[in-house]
């Protein structure tokens, strides 16, 4: 049964764990009042001691199948700790100390995420080097597929983690830090973006020469091959000159003769073959214009009919309003022929007044004088 | 410009190709040129022709003259002598419309013993004239041309369909200052009517 072990660390426990090293390497019982004095803390000093005694009674193994790690588990905490412990012991200040806690575990991912980044950057490296062989054969595609393949599932969780330590620093200034750290882990998380975005940049560039250097390849290849029916049957003819003997050597020349221009013909073959298949392929596009011209005729038609509507109205108005000034005219017509009638009516009645004055005036005077 | 010089149908023999019958258009070259043309032509038909393999279509370069050759499967041949700006789409539609029409003419079974003479086909003479023009000529071009002009048709109407909105812009503020006048006029009038007597 292995002995059990107590967490030794902690964050509330600093002092203990850097002080009682010592004290826990030794499996013998220490007087209690040694160990008193060293639990400075909240924690009963009783708890920890009855625990080892216990261990140490009830397991009276002869043989040690477990090793003794204590040492070991308390030297990773402290690695672990030790900086971040370090300096929050030093601030003493419950707060701040969080703060620089929780800054420094920032500052760990952002290693870690740095050094993912270099390991890429070698692999991508590797890849620039493979893809730019130029040679016909030695073809190491497999590893080249490979390689893109890791770099791409690298590149994919690099991106992950920038985007948890982007998360890691929008949290931390929620919890109020001050203003250096923020923009330090806003600078820290840049930069990193920033070394990830060459890297995915130069990845396309290498990909891109790859696919170029396949097309040349190809194109090589191509060449070689079509140009590689004759070739062979050159090849064989001095070798068949030299093994077969003159009576032979007549027959051979007459084949060979034979055979290239038929080779020729037949190549000649694969360049006539396209012309049907170009035939048919202009034809397929002259109706493909045609309906797309057809298409954009309708499209226009429908637009005319539009704007024809969209007038319409215009007209509409227009003749409202010449409707409307004629109703004006005629009224206004009609005001103006009353009044002339009222005017002309009314000098009728000046006339008649006057000549009534007139004719009283007239009689004044005549009867006066 | 475009041009057909040379419209002939042959048929291929497994060994070499027999003339079936041809027209010619060759107003164009001088008149001492005309049979050491005309004789070129056919011996580059013949040879194209025996050149090519059954059932596939060609157009060759040669000088300044294309030659566009289709053998169809049961070895009837068209050959099609141009110049280089006549559309190869629309020689290749000539010959196949033609090796149809000469194949429901003429019977299969002549076709390997023909002469020239005897063969009756004065549709071909008639073709190559028709065909000096290929955008009237070929069905296809001929849409495209109609369309084209359609489209042009149409853009002028769309112009002149906004000028007549512009126009009835107009229209309608004059018509609109014309109701105002004709209102104000209206209460002028009632206002020397109605306001005092005559004074």
């Amino acid at each position: 049964m292995l002995p059990r072990r107590r967490r030794a660390g902690s964050e509330t426990e600093p002092l203990i764990v850097v002080g009682n090293e010592s004290y826990w390497s030794q499996p013998q019982p220490q007087t209690l009042q040694d160990l008193n004095s060293t639990y400075a803390n909240d924690v009963p000093a009783d708890h920890y001691l009855e625990e080892d005694y216990i261990d140490d009674f009830i397991d009276p193994e002869p043989v040690m199948t477990a090793r003794d790690r204590t040492s070991e588990f308390i030297n990773t905490i402290q690695t672990l700790q030790g900086r971040s412990i370090a300096r929050a012991v030093a601030v003493r200040d419950p707060r701040r100390s969080k703060v620089i806690q929780s800054h420094s575990e920032f500052m760990l991912v952002a290693r870690n995420i740095g050094k993912n980044i270099a390991s890429t950057y070698a692999k991508l490296e590797k890849l620039t080097l493979l893809a730019k062989r130029k040679s016909l054969f030695d073809d190491r595609t497999t590893e080249i597929q490979e390689l893109t393949y890791i770099i791409k599932g690298d590149l994919s969780s690099l991106n992950q983690q920038i985007a948890q330590l982007q998360d890691i620093s929008k949290r931390q200034r929620q919890s109020s830090n001050g203003k250096h750290l923020q923009s330090h882990s806003s600078s820290v998380v840049l930069a990193l973006q920033s070394k990830l975005a060459t890297m995915s940049t130069d990845f396309k560039q290498i990909l891109e020469v790859r696919t170029e250097n396949l097309r040349h390849q190809k194109s090589r290849r191509d060449q070689f091959s079509q140009g590689g029916l004759p070739p062979p049957t050159v090849a064989s003819n001095p070798k068949g000159s030299l093994l077969y003997q003159d009576q032979d050597q007549v027959s051979i020349n007459l084949e060979s003769t034979e055979l290239i221009p038929k080779q020729q013909s037949q190549m000649q073959a694969a360049l006539m073959y396209d012309e049907t298949d170009n035939y048919l392929q202009s034809r397929a596009e002259t109706m493909q214009n045609i309906e797309s011209t057809i298409v954009e005729l309708g499209g226009i038609f429908q637009q005319l009919a539009h704007m024809v509507k969209e007038q319409e109205e215009l007209v509409e108005r227009i003749d409202t309003n010449v409707q409307d000034a004629e109703l004006n005219i005629e009224a206004a017509h009609a005001q103006i022929v009353k009044y002339f009638r009222s005017i002309s009516s009314n000098r009728w009645l000046m006339i008649k007044i006057f000549g009534v004055l007139i004719f009283f005036f007239i009689f004044f005077v005549v009867f006066l004088t | 410009m475009v041009k057909l010089y040379c419209l002939s149908i042959l048929y291929k023999g497994p060994s070499q190709a027999t003339w079936l019958k041809s027209a010619f258009e060759l107003q164009s070259f001088s008149f001492f040129q005309r049979g050491s043309v005309q004789e070129f032509m056919s011996f580059f038909c013949k040879t194209i022709v025996e050149r090519t393999i059954p059932g596939s279509r060609q157009s060759v370069k040669e000088g300044e003259y294309m030659c566009h050759v289709y053998v169809r499967a049961d070895n009837l041949a068209g050959v099609v002598i141009s110049d280089h700006e006549y559309p190869s789409r629309v020689s290749h539609t000539l010959i196949t419309k033609i090796l149809d029409e000469f194949s429901e003419k003429v019977p299969k079974a002549n076709w390997p013993n023909l002469q020239e003479r005897d063969v009756a086909f004065p549709q071909l003479q008639t073709y190559l004239t028709k065909y000096q023009n290929p955008r009237e000529a070929d069905a296809m071009t001929k849409i495209q041309e109609d369309l084209d002009e359609t489209k042009i048709i149409l853009h002028n109407t769309i112009q002149a369909v906004l000028e007549r909105g512009e126009k009835l812009d107009d229209l309608v503020s004059k018509s609109e200052g014309l109701s105002v006048a004709s209102k104000a006029f209206y209460k002028t009038a009632r206002k020397t009517n109605s306001c005092c007597s005559f004074s």
